[in-house]
């Protein structure tokens, strides 16, 4: 009894885990398999890092439409608390598609990419993110358009918390 | 590390139809640094951490995260979502280890 609900407990799971992935990426566009082939975040500077992302293209100041939350100094790199809000009325012609917050101190600089969709309401995201040492944090905003905007701000760090 | 995969998502405890809702989602999860060897050099491995976060209402999605070990222990993240009817705020995470962890809320509103 005990073995046979031991062996049929985790083929159910497998199952049923398989069942999900298979659903999951049925219903997104972006599987998160093919984000995984296509590393966001690799041991580079942050220079190479904007290249990779952005190409060539300029990027503008944003800091009338930007709001890059971080705090001044950080007693823990660990955990450090950013948010980024953007004026954009995110309407289905006028929007901001992507937000990325980058560290430029940090070993691995892109921290994350977030896609938003119209029905987000705001264009806003928070996180909580690792900071290696003191240094510039730099949120980039993609309009539907294609426009670029940045601001960044320095964060003093106490304790790195970023190991990698 | 048996509190792998848990999940919490808070809403605002009363919604009205419209409003812009701030949701606040954390997942208990390691996401790996780096290591590195007595040289200083890297070691490859498949680090386990979460790369993708997507969060789906009414089953549309309406953020979606692609993140990197950059990202904190029990990484945390918020958004906003427009509540327009009734339905079901999906946050769903996946690691690098294929690990799926799900959490739902259901929006009411009041």
């Amino acid at each position: 009894m005990m073995g046979n609900r031991r062996v049929s407990r985790r083929t159910v799971l497998r199952t049923l885990s398989a069942l999900g992935v298979a659903v999951a990426s049925g219903f997104d566009p972006v599987t998160p398999q093919t984000a995984h082939a296509q590393a966001l975040g690799q041991n580079e500077t942050v220079e190479d890092a904007m290249k990779r992302l952005f190409g060539s293209k300029t990027i503008k100041d944003g800091s009338p439409a930007i709001k890059l939350d971080v705090p001044l100094i950080a007693e823990n790199g660990a955990v450090v608390p950013v948010s980024v809000s953007v004026d954009s009325p995110m309407t289905s012609t006028s929007y901001v598609r992507h937000i990325y917050v980058l560290a430029d101190k940090n070993r691995i600089p892109i921290v994350t990419r977030v896609t938003l969709a119209p029905e987000a309401g705001r264009a806003f995201m928070g996180a909580n993110i690792r900071l290696g040492e003191t240094g510039d944090v730099r949120a980039i905003v993609e309009q539907s358009d294609g426009t670029l905007l940045q601001v960044k701000r320095e964060v003093k760090v106490t304790v790195g918390g970023c190991g990698g | 590390m048996a509190d792998i995969g848990q999940v919490r998502i808070r809403v605002p405890s009363s919604i009205k139809a419209g409003d812009v809702v701030q949701v606040r989602s954390l997942v208990i999860h390691p996401m790996e640094r780096i290591e590195r060897d007595a040289q200083g050099k890297i070691v490859q491995k498949n680090y386990n951490y979460i790369n993708k976060v997507i969060v789906t209402y009414l089953g549309k999605t309406v953020a979606t995260f692609d993140t990197t070990q950059s990202v904190a222990e029990n990484p945390f993240f918020s958004f906003t979502f427009k509540a327009t009817d009734p339905g079901l705020l999906k946050v769903q995470f996946f690691d690098t280890s294929g690990g799926r962890y799900e959490g739902t809320a259901e929006i009411k509103f009041s």
